[in-house]
């Protein structure tokens, strides 16, 4: 019966939603298959975060305190992580695909010599556990099996919905051995981005400007259509190339992969390349004056229409809903 | 500086899928093979420590059939700056997951002393993102991932990663692994002369037996394909007043999708 640990990741104090999202689809699994739902916590010395943990299954939180875990450290965190992991023998380690995910999950794989998958949206049991996830940029989905004694996943931010499935969780606090001289790439600084700025990756709702917009200077549309929304902002490759805005607003093949509950496109064609990075979204809505567009294949919602006109009416409309 | 760039062979970025259904494998049969996008990244920054120090020797490996991976090497590798270029073709290889592939680059790495090792941030095929971290691992190296810029003085490198709301500034020494992904640089392009010239230099192949490697082990398999789950279709909202057009597309993401 699986024992399914789950890496609850902190920044800053600020622990990632995703977090929550992988215990709840741990439960899930868990209620199924018979076998428990941990918690794996790093951090300088706060509290375990125990209800919270407890609110989504959890039965146990397993929490280290060090002033190492200040920041993240790939070596550091991998040393405390593989500690856990060869001291406690879970089946599944669950890592959300973060930045900090994607980083430490393979150092530790390799480390441990364990089974390492990425990016799933969909876990299930056969027998031994079984993944699922988009390769080919998510033009197809690939079911994974893995074999070993420990499999390490890294799950993508909001594939899995909440479940509330309150439990009693209890902290069993853990002491790994740090060895700093085996630390050689150091985070000196973190430079956060503007208040209010939403990360794409993580978003709820993302907007998207593309070629359509025309110019630079008109980008600040999009921005606004999103800060009505709440969302983040996004772009195809085709407006961060032009230089209107920088690519770390990207989202396709070449930029960010995105999953949010909202996609709004606009002036975007919908290229093989674009729909790489966003077509698993839940929900779409394309502006667009061509009826052709290629994108209004994979819409939800459409409107065949001049964006100049249409974003900022809906921008005020979002915000009249959302004011009441 | 030594320095080695590992690179894959991937279908097109255009590559269409279109299956039926579940299938036990795809057919690859039609897919057009290019280098990685983002390897182009990598040899690109390998290319520019090179021509700023003006001194240095730049090894291009891949793991792959030769017959394929070859005319790769030889125009985006050996034709843009690269040195030379080590091919492992082993047959027990194949459908290798990344965890076996880092094995082998690792053994294929640790024949030399190299001072940077860089690879792309993911490979646009199985979109996993593991090799070039599983290598700095495996070769006792420090690593700095997703990097979107980097400055190198002397020995020291400092490189910006991007994270959820900000920027890390990672510092190393080297030996060490960087993955590299857009917006570090802009690959140029090879020109003809260069490419005639580019199978004059030493191309290497080896397999596994050559490396005094048993073909690791995948710890993934993938059973079966499928499709994307489809789409509900379009609900098209007429557009003859795009200001009503808008608050009927609110209306509807408010009391139908329940979005916001
Ligand atoms: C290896 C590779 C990787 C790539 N990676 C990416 C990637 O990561 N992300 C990405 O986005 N692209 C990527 N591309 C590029 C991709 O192929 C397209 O070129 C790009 O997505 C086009 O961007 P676009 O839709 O903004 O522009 P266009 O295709 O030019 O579309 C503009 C759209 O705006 C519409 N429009 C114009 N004016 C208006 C108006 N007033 N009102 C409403 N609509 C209007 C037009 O009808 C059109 O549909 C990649 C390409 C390659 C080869
Ligand atoms: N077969 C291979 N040969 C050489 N390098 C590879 C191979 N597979 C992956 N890589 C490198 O590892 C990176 C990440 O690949 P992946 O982990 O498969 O997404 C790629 O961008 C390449 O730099």
């Amino acid at each position: 019966m699986p024992n399914i640990a789950v890496f609850i990741e902190q920044r800053a104090g600020q622990i990632k939603q995703v977090a929550w999202q992988m215990l709840s689809e741990a439960r899930r699994l868990a209620d199924a298959q018979g076998g428990e739902v941990w918690g794996v916590f790093l951090s300088e010395g706060g509290e375990a975060p125990l209800a919270a943990a407890g609110k989504y299954g959890a039965q146990t939180v397993f929490a280290a305190a060090a002033p190492q875990f200040a920041r993240y450290d790939s070596e550091l965190w991998t040393q405390a992580v593989a500690a856990f992991v060869r001291d406690h023998h879970p089946d599944v380690l669950l890592v959300g695909s973060t930045a900090m995910g994607k980083d430490l999950a393979p150092r530790l794989a390799a480390r441990l010599g364990a089974a390492c998958v990425s990016d799933a949206v969909g876990l299930s049991w056969d027998g031994g556990l079984v993944v699922r996830r988009p390769v080919y940029a998510g033009k197809c989905f690939a079911d994974v099996v893995v074999t070993g004694a420990v499999a390490i996943v890294g799950i993508r931010p909001n594939a899995f919905a909440l479940a509330e499935r309150p439990t009693v969780a209890k902290a069993v606090t853990f002491a790994p051995v740090l060895d700093g001289s085996a630390a050689k790439a150091i985070v000196t600084k973190i430079e956060t981005a503007a208040a209010g700025e939403v990360s794409l990756t993580e978003a709820e709702i993302v907007v998207s400007g593309g070629r359509g917009i025309k110019g630079p200077e008109n980008y600040k549309l999009i921005e606004d259509l999103a800060a009505a929304f709440g969302a983040a902002a996004g772009a195809s490759r085709a407006v961060v190339d032009a230089g209107w805005v920088a690519y770390s607003h990207q989202v396709g093949q070449t930029g960010k992969t995105v999953a949010p509950n909202l996609y709004v496109a606009c002036g975007i064609s919908g290229a093989i390349q674009h729909l790489a990075g966003m077509s698993s979204s839940k929900c779409i809505v394309a502006i667009n004056k061509d009826a052709n567009a290629p994108i209004f294949k994979l819409a939800d919602y459409g409107i065949v229409g001049d964006l100049f006109a249409v974003l900022p009416a809906l921008a005020e409309a979002v915000r009249e809903i959302r004011r009441r | 500086m030594k320095i080695a760039v590992c690179v894959k062979q991937v279908p097109d970025s255009e590559t269409r899928i279109n299956l039926p259904g579940p299938v036990p494998d795809l057919d690859r049969s039609a897919f057009t093979l290019v280098i990685n996008p983002y390897d182009q990244f990598a040899v690109e920054e390998a290319v520019r420590i090179k021509e700023k120090r003006g001194a240095g020797e730049i090894t291009a490996v891949t793991v792959g059939p030769q017959a394929k991976v070859r005319e790769m090497l030889k125009k985006d590798c050996l034709a843009v700056g690269c040195d030379k270029a080590v091919i492992v073709d082993d047959a027990a290889l194949a459908g290798a997951d990344p965890y076996a592939v880092a094995q082998v680059l690792a053994s294929v790495l640790k024949r030399d002393r190299f001072d940077l090792v860089l690879f792309g941030i993911k490979a646009i095929d199985d979109d996993a993102s593991q090799v070039g971290v599983m290598v700095a691992e495996l070769l006792g190296f420090p690593h700095v991932s997703y990097v979107g810029n980097l400055v190198i003085d002397g020995d020291r490198l400092t490189a910006r990663r991007e994270i959820e709301g900000g920027v890390e500034v990672v510092e190393s020494g080297t030996p060490c692994v960087l993955t590299c992904g857009k917006g570090l640089n802009e690959p140029r392009l090879p020109s003809l002369p260069n490419i005639m010239k580019a199978g004059m230099k030493p191309v290497e192949v080896l397999d596994c037996a050559g490396l005094g490697l048993t073909p690791p082990a995948s710890l993934t398999r993938v059973k079966q394909y499928s499709p994307p789950p489809p789409r509900g279709g379009c609900t098209l909202i007429p557009a003859d007043d795009p200001a009503a057009a808008a608050r009927e597309l609110a209306r509807r993401l408010h009391e139908e999708a329940k979005l916001i």
